[in-house]
């Protein structure tokens, strides 16, 4: 509910939801980031006939959760490895996004933090 | 199987046997035309003999205008609901409060106790409809109030590889 109120009344300091990243990813990494890798190829992905929605970083798992249903049917029990790790996958690209939102709305703060100095000062 | 059976050998007794057909069939208004109301009463004489078909006293007996909507002779009587007949008097029918022969309101089917009730309602038209604006209002108004405090999931959009960006982890590169 936090939330509500804060893009309400403070929208220069919150990002929207599933807002977009605006600033530059690499401030405040003096190292670098390490870059996401995308291990499912197209081909595979159209193969498995992957939902659109499914095709994010996690979709290797997901063919692999697939394919191993296929595989056990109807004993789906068998895949709650697979099942398992791509859930984790999911989990882990959500807390992402978490931090990616945080990031944002830190960066933002920064930012009026900055321009409210510049204006006492000049 | 040996109700089945059964079953069989008592129909085809009935269809063999013409006098337990007749009992079947045996009332000569089996169709609607039969019960259709008869020609609209132009003598006095038409009149009574209509009141008295219908089981009502002449000086209780209204017709409805001949106007072709097809009442003919068939009595007007008062737009009063079954909700308001008197609910303690013993009735031939207790649960449609109608006692044997009673002449039927031509929008019986409207009066019935579970459709529309006609008599004087615990609150007037004007105090429903007010309170009724007045709780969809205030719905309506807190509503429209709050669209602005929808709350959502601190969450930034689903990175995807197809959107054509670099995407990046929070951890250094080695």
């Amino acid at each position: 509910m936090g939330n509500g109120i804060a893009l309400a009344h403070k929208p220069e300091v919150t990002p929207p939801p599933f807002c977009d990243i605006q600033f530059d990813p690499m401030m405040g990494f003096p190292e670098g980031r390490k870059e996401r890798v995308m291990i499912a190829t197209e081909e595979e992905m159209v193969a498995a006939k992957l939902p659109y929605e499914q095709r994010d970083y996690c979709a290797h798992l997901a063919i692999k959760l697939l394919q191993c249903r296929k595989e056990v049917w109807p004993w789906a029990y068998k895949c709650q490895p697979e099942r398992h790790e791509y859930l984790t996958c999911e989990y882990e690209d959500y807390i992402l996004r978490m931090k990616e939102y945080e990031r944002e709305r830190r960066l933002m703060e920064r930012r009026e933090r900055i321009k409210k100095k510049q204006e006492r000062e000049g | 199987m040996a109700g089945l059976i059964k079953i069989g050998k008592f129909a085809a007794n009935k269809i063999a046997n013409k006098n337990s057909l007749g009992v079947i069939i045996r009332s000569a208004s089996h169709w609607n035309k039969d019960w259709k109301p008869g020609p609209y009463p132009e003598t006095q004489a038409e009149r009574e003999a209509a009141a008295k078909k219908y089981g009502i006293p002449i000086e209780d007996y209204k017709t409805y205008e001949n106007d072709g909507t097809g009442h003919g002779d068939y009595p007007k009587l008062d737009d009063i609901s079954v909700e308001r007949r008197d609910p303690y008097y013993p009735y031939d029918f207790p649960e449609s409060k109608r006692n044997f022969g009673d002449v039927y309101h031509v929008d019986a089917d409207l009066y019935s106790e579970d459709r529309y009730n006609n008599s004087q309602q615990r609150y007037s038209m004007k105090f429903m409809v007010l309170s009724f604006l007045t709780v969809i209002g205030a719905s309506a108004a807190i509503y429209i109030f709050l669209e602005d405090y929808k709350t959502f999931r601190p969450v930034a959009a689903k990175q995807f590889p197809r959107d054509g960006k670099v995407h990046y982890t929070f951890e250094a590169p080695h």
